[in-house]
């Protein structure tokens, strides 16, 4: 059992949950309240990672910040570390890949807001910011903790992006997914088999976690 | 109406955090230094990096992989401070991009196998011509090879069975490993009838007990020189190992997996 | 006093411009689509048309001619939304609080439990919305419209989702809250039974365009209005007082300025003040007053008018009964017969069981300041 993937993997999960779900709740919110010119082509945007091939995403991010790139080198001088295979760049390429994972059912779920309920809000003599913390994401929520459990594990499961943008240096970027791989080249049957077993609980008990959570706000909303 | 959402994720957040066992990823000083292998190395590095952990108190992290995929992720800042490559071409490579301290060691010479597991058609003690006499009865489901655009193991497999002019028509049956280590793991399960892989591979306990093998003649192959060179981010415990490997300990374990190592 | 000005083209046409006191109650009246309850969110500002003026008392709320718009967060409007809007994840106490966010923090509690005894909701505080019926969730949508203290408060359709019954103790309620509450009321409907319960002035709307607009009883009591016709069915509407109340025989007698009208009503005490809507077709006119017949109610009064229309064969006439103004629609060969004309004096006779009479709260009498805008002049006789 390798500890170290283990922990790389959860804090892959939850920086990305972390650094994502304020950006998702502002886009996903702005998509929804708003008709501006070029928002289907930011919403196709967002739907990208969703449809290209994992290595295809690796590929172009691999392009944008490995060591070769302007990006790249420029985070090396600063940072004295490589963008590619440390922890940050892999974050950031996670956040990436798992942009409409976050941003759709938070869109959906601020959709779903009769626009009855917000022009209330607005009678009521609560001003934009107002609206948007005491009632608007209140009665999104739901679409926001879907949000953060989906962008969670799916992060636990990305395997493509992470074996080209991290490589599989242990403890750095070594994720649980990517020690399974590993151990099984290494002929470890039973190291991978425990990894795996121990990455499916995971997902069972977040999924879990979602729904009860989810039932219960539904009971209490009636 | 909020604090109870931020209640379950704060929750969350600190079972997270006790469930997280060893450093945060983002502890770097004192951190063992990483040293890249080729699959070949699987498992006498690892031996001979216990060994050192024993005799010298210190601590190396190994990550293997096909040679020339190692060799690209150099190039693309990948903070490995020792490679040992397969070939010597992409040693050459990196050398000439300034990537490395100098232009390295030969470490030993490497050779391949035709492997078979236990229950295939396939009997490699027949060597080649055993291979052959299966393709043309028609026999042969599946055979593992590593992947020749990037992988030494490969390029050599290809040669062998190209001067048996087989290579055209097992062709369209072969699946390609990404290094040779996962050209190995193919080849062992049950759809492969068997596969060209490294000898030390084939010498290790796990294949040892899976299959049967036969050394391919080393005239059939350009030989498989494997270099090693320390790169520019290099420090102290990489040059440490980098000068084990050299001695008389590591050698022998080299020796005990197949590869022929260079007179001192 | 709420000044409004609206010009818009599409998708919805308006153009409209009226005014209405503190006090009134303004009836908007229409056919679905006709771009009512654009009006009032224009007045709330959730919707700016392309030229819109909107002024409350001193403040201008919207003035497109100086480009002046005031968020709706800023203008003091208490609006009652159709479907009422609550918010679904606050009890009725957090409903009515969000909307005090203007009143220091110590006091907003006690000033919601305030509103919601006001509405007879005290019992219920605590719950949900999805716990509530459509009645109180109504009453909440209302205290909550309150709880802003608003300038003006707004109301659309608001007894369309619930059954008569209901619908009765609603209007009730918002009469009470119409004494408490000293603000211009507007309220938007396509169901009569509430203009005649519950306006004192009415605009009707057809199509984004005024057809007509003016204090209730002097459009009801117009003979020419067709549309009059068509939506409601003609009529008069009288104000009236219950003089006597006569319990063995079940009747009240209601004296109104122009003489008593009987009506088979039991639970009104004496003093209450009513409306009295009498159908137009439930009026018939004689030259002499009858004699055994069953009737209670009968009127002398003269001819003011005679209104016709070519294609019909209808007529209705116009009485004067005292100050009052009672329609009739006869066919035109009654007319004829009878020799009506203007000025003619006859007998109208109105079965007491045709009479429709509601309780109401004092009414602006005509003539006082009020004004409202256009429309074809106000012939108030």
């Amino acid at each position: 059992m390798d500890w170290r993937a283990l922990s790389v993997s959860l804090w892959l999960g939850v920086g990305t949950v972390i650094l994502l779900l304020p950006c998702g709740v502002w886009l996903g919110h702005a998509l929804a309240a708003r008709h501006f010119r070029g928002k289907g082509l930011v919403e196709a945007l967002v739907a990208v990672p969703l449809i290209l091939p994992p290595t295809v995403l690796g590929f172009y991010l691999l392009v944008a910040f490995g060591a070769r790139s302007p990006l790249g080198a420029a985070f090396q001088s600063v940072a004295g570390q490589a963008l590619a295979f440390s922890f940050p760049g892999l974050l950031l390429a996670s956040a990436i890949a798992n942009i409409p994972f976050v941003v759709q059912p938070i869109q959906r779920s601020f959709e779903a807001i009769p626009p009855d309920v917000r022009d209330a809000a607005a009678c009521c003599g609560l001003t934009p910011w107002q609206r948007f913390v005491q009632i608007e994401v209140p009665l999104a929520w739901p679409g926001i903790l879907t949000a953060a459990i989906l962008a969670f594990a799916h992060t636990l499961g990305e395997f493509g992006v992470v074996l080209m943008v991290g490589g599989n240096i242990p403890g750095e970027t070594r994720t649980l997914s990517i020690a399974i791989y590993d151990r099984m080249q290494a002929f470890d049957d039973r190291s991978a088999g425990l990894m795996a077993a121990v990455l499916l609980a995971v997902a069972v008990i977040t999924l879990t976690i979602t729904t009860v959570l989810g039932r219960r706000v539904g009971r209490r909303r009636g | 109406m909020r604090l109870p959402f931020l209640r379950s994720r704060l929750r969350r957040g600190v079972a997270v955090a006790v469930l997280t066992v060893g450093l945060p990823a983002f502890a770097q000083a004192q951190r063992a230094p990483i040293i890249a292998a080729a699959a070949d190395l699987n498992v006498a590095l690892t031996e001979i990096a216990d060994r050192f952990a024993r005799e010298q108190g210190q601590r190396v992290e190994l990550v293997f992989g096909s040679s020339g995929t190692l060799a690209r992720q150099i190039r693309d800042g990948a903070p490995f401070e020792l490679f040992l490559c397969a070939d010597e071409e992409f040693v050459e490579q990196l050398a000439g991009a300034a990537l490395t301290r100098d232009r390295g060691t030969l470490y030993g010479t490497g050779r391949v196998v035709l492997f078979a597991p236990h229950g295939s058609p396939l009997v490699p003690s027949e060597g080649l011509d055993g291979l052959a006499k299966l393709i043309a009865s028609g026999r042969v489901t599946r055979f593992a090879i590593a992947n020749p655009e990037h992988a030494p193991y490969g390029r050599a497999a290809e040669a062998a069975l190209r001067k048996r002019g087989l290579w055209e028509s097992l062709r369209p049956k072969l699946v390609l490993g990404e290094n040779v280590a996962q050209a190995a793991q193919f080849a062992t399960t049950g759809n492969a009838v068997g596969g060209i892989i490294a000898y030390s591979l084939a010498l290790s306990p796990n294949l040892q007990a899976r299959g049967t093998f036969t050394l391919i003649p080393e005239a059939d192959h350009s030989p498989l020189r494997q270099r090693m060179v320390l790169l520019t981010r290099a420090g102290r415990v990489a040059e440490q190992f980098y000068q084990y490997i050299q001695q008389p300990a590591a050698r022998a374990i080299l020796e005990r997996y197949g590869f022929v190592v260079p007179q001192r | 006093m709420l000044r409004v000005s609206l010009r818009h083209t599409d998708p919805i046409p308006l153009d409209v411009a009226f005014t209405c006191g503190p006090g009134e109650v303004l009836a908007i009246f229409g056919p679905s689509g006709s771009g009512k309850t654009t009006i009032l969110r224009s007045i709330a500002g959730l919707f700016t048309p392309h030229e819109a003026l909107v002024r409350c008392g001193s403040e201008t709320w919207v003035d497109t001619a100086s480009g002046i718009t005031v968020p709706p967060h800023r203008r003091r409007v208490g609006l009652v939304f159709q479907e009422y809007a609550l918010f679904p994840h606050l009890t009725a106490l957090g409903n009515v609080m969000t909307a005090l966010g203007h009143r220091p923090r110590a006091e907003r509690r006690r000033r919601a439990e305030e509103l919601l005894d006001l509405v007879h909701l005290s019992a219920h505080t605590q719950r949900r919305p999805a716990a509530l019926s459509g009645g109180e969730r109504q009453r909440v949508a209302v205290a909550r419209a309150l709880a802003r203290d608003p300038a003006v408060l707004l109301l659309d359709e608001p007894f369309a989702a619930v059954d008569r019954a209901v619908r009765r103790r609603l209007q009730d309620q918002i009469d009470e809250v119409r004494q408490v509450l000293d603000v211009p009321l507007i309220l938007v409907t396509h169901d009569f039974d509430d203009v005649v319960r519950l306006a004192t002035h009415l605009l009707i709307l057809e199509r984004g365009v005024v057809l007509e607009a003016g204090p209730l009883q002097s459009l009801t009591n117009r003979p020419d209005l067709a549309w009059l016709r068509e939506a409601i069915g003609l009529g008069s509407l009288i104000e009236a007082t219950v003089a006597r109340a006569d319990a063995s025989r079940g009747l009240v007698e209601l004296a109104f300025d122009g003489g008593t009208l009987v009506a088979p009503v039991r639970s009104l005490a004496v003093g209450t003040r009513v409306r009295v809507r009498i159908p137009a077709r439930e009026v018939i006119l004689a030259t002499d007053a009858p004699r055994g017949l069953s009737l209670h109610n009968v009127l002398l009064g003269s001819v003011t008018a005679i209104h016709s229309e070519p294609q019909l064969d209808e007529v209705v006439v116009q009485m004067a009964v005292g100050n009052a103004r009672i329609l009739a629609e006869v066919t035109r060969d009654a007319v004829a017969q009878l020799g009506i004309v203007e000025g003619s004096r006859l007998h109208a006779l109105i079965k007491s069981v045709s009479l429709e009479v509601q309780p109401t709260l004092p009414l602006i009498v005509e003539g006082a300041e009020s004004k409202t805008g256009r429309g074809r002049g106000g012939s108030s006789s």
